[in-house]
């Protein structure tokens, strides 16, 4: 914030009476510049930009008047027996100059302001669901599912820090059923002109939903089962990792993160059935990090509406935990996704498969409970949509989709009789349409069928913005 | 010249001395602990196990704490009367069993939590302390019955242990009546909770989860009923899976409920058909009289050592764990196996209960969430199964022995 001094530098002159006017009025537009400084800091960064341009102009014209001015009156004094002293004649045009140097810091130092400002973003979204069980209404539920806010700061033009925070469903407390998380905080940094680095908390690069999970760019009211209860989306690590691209448009992305923690889990509920990797994730909570894990994925998008890609991610699960039967499974996950974006379709299939092993001996001693560690667990879907229909910046795109999860696929062997069979492998089928309010606002509505778990077809709304 | 490395010679005799002088320290240092610890000099847990033992502390001059809990019996009963006989004369009865003080020092204080009450000492959880526990049975009448804390004492002063008793507390701790007492219940309570007897986790049930050890067909199958939500459902209240940081399971979560067990009329008490034991709410226990719903629950006790057992429940109702699982598995399917049967038929279900507190009784959960005429959830042999499993949370198992069959 520059100080801002009620200038008497200026030589207000006792000069030609429009020469004074003149150099009053610039004194004047300069001062208000001044005071409008402290407050340029807080306006928006567009509006910046036109007060900067607004104000360059006046200078201009008023510096094009001085001048006309000057080449006045320097034949006046000659023409008059002036009393006027001659400082007042001669300081006018040495004025000009000071007075243009003080106009260029001005420019400086709003622009400065102005970069300042822009520097730290914040950005949101936020999504809302209502879903109507068709064969059970008790179950009707609206919920807030989240809300997102979160911040972009760049500290200079190559390195950032990001931050996202997180509440789900509306309410967090030690008697409510809402969780407040904090969702990805990191540096990156441009190394080379091909290469960041990141270090953090981030978003695994694996699936098509992972990192770009905001209501506007999924269709259906629901995340797709496959990248919930398969990829436990949003799946973040705390690690480091490198990301770049080629030319030719192929994208890569390396890390080392925490991983899973196997002695989390609980045989007797529920939780490992529904996502088996979601229950052992650690989010970076007071993680046990004895087993790092890594991960490589990758993407070609170098034909334009088309992605292509797949990654892996693997890593150790026992974390030394002590007495644990299983300190040597590994948990890994492989994914394989394409997306092609042909005029007004859209079209994407992924498909996820992930294993935890040995785990022989640790099931044996849950013989009995219902949720033993499964051996494999797999998902895939085919999407379609289609941008039918689009009038201003109202548009409307209806979609189909087919998906098969099997949060149970297989398990170790265990002695006959004491073992739980493997899951069936469940298919939903989905379609509805997302009715977009601009880039930044959707409408959602769909009907989803399951195969096996009939009970849960339902009919689904929603409500989300992005910014 | 440079060297090859950074370290110069008297960098490293320092480096070295000063090692060495460490090492030393913490040799002498332990040393110095573990001669205090063999040499046998008096402690609170060496003191607390003579008195544990001591039966000269009673008014009988017969029943110590180790009377009735013998270490050799998981700190439980050697007998099976469902009460035990104290006072001056061993001839006052009793009105609950005893139970089993191992892992006694890992029940939690008392309290309320989304489930409802959890944890306390003795069966209704009245004592939130070891320390308040003990008091009980040294003064009750029906227990060790001295008179009072100075007889007590007095008593104490003159065993043969009473010098260490001054070396630990001070000498003239026998002058002070109170705090000798306090400095009594102290030890006990250290006792129970420090000495490795309390606590050994060693049953073949522990090394199975340690994996040093496969369990035989018959209780692999039995373990499956005790986890299965369908079939024994024990785990829901005996939780069977090690803590999240890895802590040993303790077979039971600390909680209370109602079975509904049949009224014993081998204990002297139940002669009065008006006397009932409420367990959270009476009589033993006062400050839960008005809330009627806790009436007739007692606190679930580990499984561990179950099978050492002479007597079942809180009234020694039962004598034999098969006797006690068919309880569970028949109590709704063939309560006339369990209660009395009027003349004309109609079995008094869940007796030892006034009318108005019968329907406090669990009958929601599996196992007994059956109806007359319904199949129980455990069948004869699926009941042996489970009787074979129990039978490995008994500690003092050894791993190595030959394994034929146990």
């Amino acid at each position: 914030m520059p100080v801002v001094r009620r200038n008497t530098r200026f030589a207000v002159s006792r000069g030609p009476r429009f020469h004074r006017f003149a150099c009053t009025g610039l004194a004047a537009a300069l001062a208000a510049a001044f005071s409008l400084a402290p407050s340029l800091a807080l306006a928006d960064e567009a509006e910046l930009r036109a007060e900067i341009a607004d104000l360059r102009k006046q200078i201009d014209e008023m510096k094009e008047q001085m001048k006309a001015m000057m080449s006045q009156g320097k034949a006046a004094p000659s023409a008059a027996a002036a009393p006027s002293p001659s400082p007042a004649g001669t300081a006018a045009p040495a004025a000009t100059p000071a007075l243009a140097e003080r106009v260029d810091k001005l420019e400086q130092q709003v622009s400065a302001q102005a970069d300042e400002a822009s520097a730290t973003k914040l950005f949101s979204y936020g999504e809302i669901a209502y879903s109507h069980p068709t064969h059970d209404s008790g179950g009707t539920q609206a919920d807030l599912a989240r809300a997102v806010l979160g911040f972009a700061h760049s500290f200079d033009d190559r390195t950032r820090a990001y931050g996202e925070f997180e509440w789900e469903h509306a309410v967090t407390s030690a008697d409510d059923q809402g969780e407040s998380e904090v969702e990805q905080l990191y540096v990156e940094r441009q190394l080379n002109d091909r290469v960041a680095g990141r270090i953090g908390l981030f978003l695994i690069p694996l699936g098509l939903l992972n990192e770009h999970h905001e209501p506007t760019q999924y269709y259906g009211v629901f995340r797709n089962f496959v990248e919930t209860a398969i990829i436990p989306t949003t799946w973040r690590e705390g690690g480091v990792s490198l990301l770049g691209g080629t030319e030719s448009g192929f994208n890569w992305n390396l890390g080392v993160t925490t991983g899973f923690d196997l002695s989390k889990w609980d045989p007797t509920s529920n939780e490992g059935r529904e996502s088996p990797l979601g229950s052992i994730h650690q989010e970076l909570q007071l993680a046990r990090a004895r087993d790092l894990s890594v991960y490589a994925a990758a993407n070609y998008q170098g034909i334009p509406g088309l992605t292509a890609g797949g990654g892996v991610f693997t890593g150790k699960a026992g974390q030394g935990a002590p007495n644990f039967l299983a300190p040597d499974a590994r948990v890994t996950l492989w994914e394989g996704h394409a997306r092609w974006q042909p005029g007004p379709f859209d079209l994407s299939a992924l498909y996820a498969r992930g294993t935890i092993s040995d785990t022989q001996a640790l099931n044996l001693t849950f013989v009995g409970d219902p949720t033993p560690v499964p051996k494999s667990f797999w998902g895939a879907y085919v999407q379609g949509a289609w941008h039918a229909w689009a009038y201003k910046d109202y548009s409307l795109a209806p979609f189909a989709r087919y998906e098969w999860f099997n949060t149970a696929a297989s398990y170790e062997p265990v002695p006959e009789g004491l073992g739980v069979p493997p899951s069936p492998t469940e298919r939903v089928g989905t379609i509805g349409a997302n009715f977009y309010i601009g880039p930044n606002i959707v409408l959602k509505a769909d009907y989803q069928k399951f195969h096996v778990d009939t009970a849960r077809d339902r009919f689904d709304l929603g409500f989300g913005y992005n910014f | 010249m440079r060297r090859s490395s950074g370290w110069h010679p008297r960098l490293v005799v320092a480096a070295v001395a000063a090692a060495a002088l460490t090492l030393a320290f913490v040799a002498a240092r332990g040393l110095a602990i573990a001669d205090a610890l063999d040499s046998g000099a008096p402690t609170p847990v060496s003191l607390g196990e003579k008195i544990f033992a001591d039966a000269s502390l009673s008014a009988s001059g017969k029943m110590a704490c180790a009377t009735c809990h013998d270490p050799a019996h998981a700190h439980a009963q050697s007998n099976d009367l469902s009460v035990q006989y104290g006072g001056a004369g061993l001839d006052v009865p009793g009105t609950r069993a005893v139970p089993s003080l191992q892992y006694v020092s890992l029940i939690p204080r008392f309290g309320f939590g989304d489930d409802g009450p959890f944890g306390g000492f003795d069966r209704d959880g009245r004592a939130n302390t070891l320390i308040i526990q003990a008091m009980r049975p040294l003064l009750s009448s029906n227990e060790m019955a001295n008179a009072s804390i100075e007889d007590l004492i007095q008593r104490l002063s003159v065993t043969p242990y009473a010098d260490e008793f001054r070396q630990v507390y001070g000498a003239d701790i026998f002058a002070d009546p109170n705090g000798a007492f306090q400095a009594l219940l102290f030890s006990l309570s250290q006792y129970q909770t420090l000495d490795p007897d309390f606590r050994p986790f060693n049953s073949k049930y522990d090394s199975f989860l340690r994996g040093e050890v496969m369990l035989a067909p018959a209780e692999l199958r039995g373990l499956a009923l005790f986890n299965n939500p369908q079939k024994g459902n024990c785990a829901a209240c005996h939780p069977s899976h090690r803590g999240p940081n890895g802590e040993p399971p303790m077979f039971t979560d600390f909680t209370y409920d109602n079975l509904g067990v049949p009224r014993n009329d081998e204990i002297p008490a139940n002669a009065d058909p008006t006397y009932y034991d409420l367990g959270l709410c009476g009589p033993a226990r006062t400050d839960l009289e008005n809330q009627a719903d806790l009436c007739g629950q007692f606190k679930v006790p580990t499984l561990r050592n179950v099978a050492t057992r002479h007597v079942f429940f809180h009234n020694g109702r039962f004598h034999s764990l098969h006797d006690a699982l068919q309880f569970y598995v028949q109590r709704d399917t063939n309560p006339e196996l369990f209660y009395p049967v009027a003349e004309d038929g109609t079995v008094l279900k869940f007796d030892d209960l006034p009318p108005q507190y019968r329907r406090n009784v669990n009958t929601e959960e599996v196992p007994y969430d059956r109806h007359p005429g319904e199949a129980p959830r455990l069948s004869d042999a699926e009941l042996e199964d489970l009787e074979t499993f129990l039978n490995t949370l008994t500690d003092g198992y050894d791993p190595t022995a030959t394994p034929a069959g146990n």
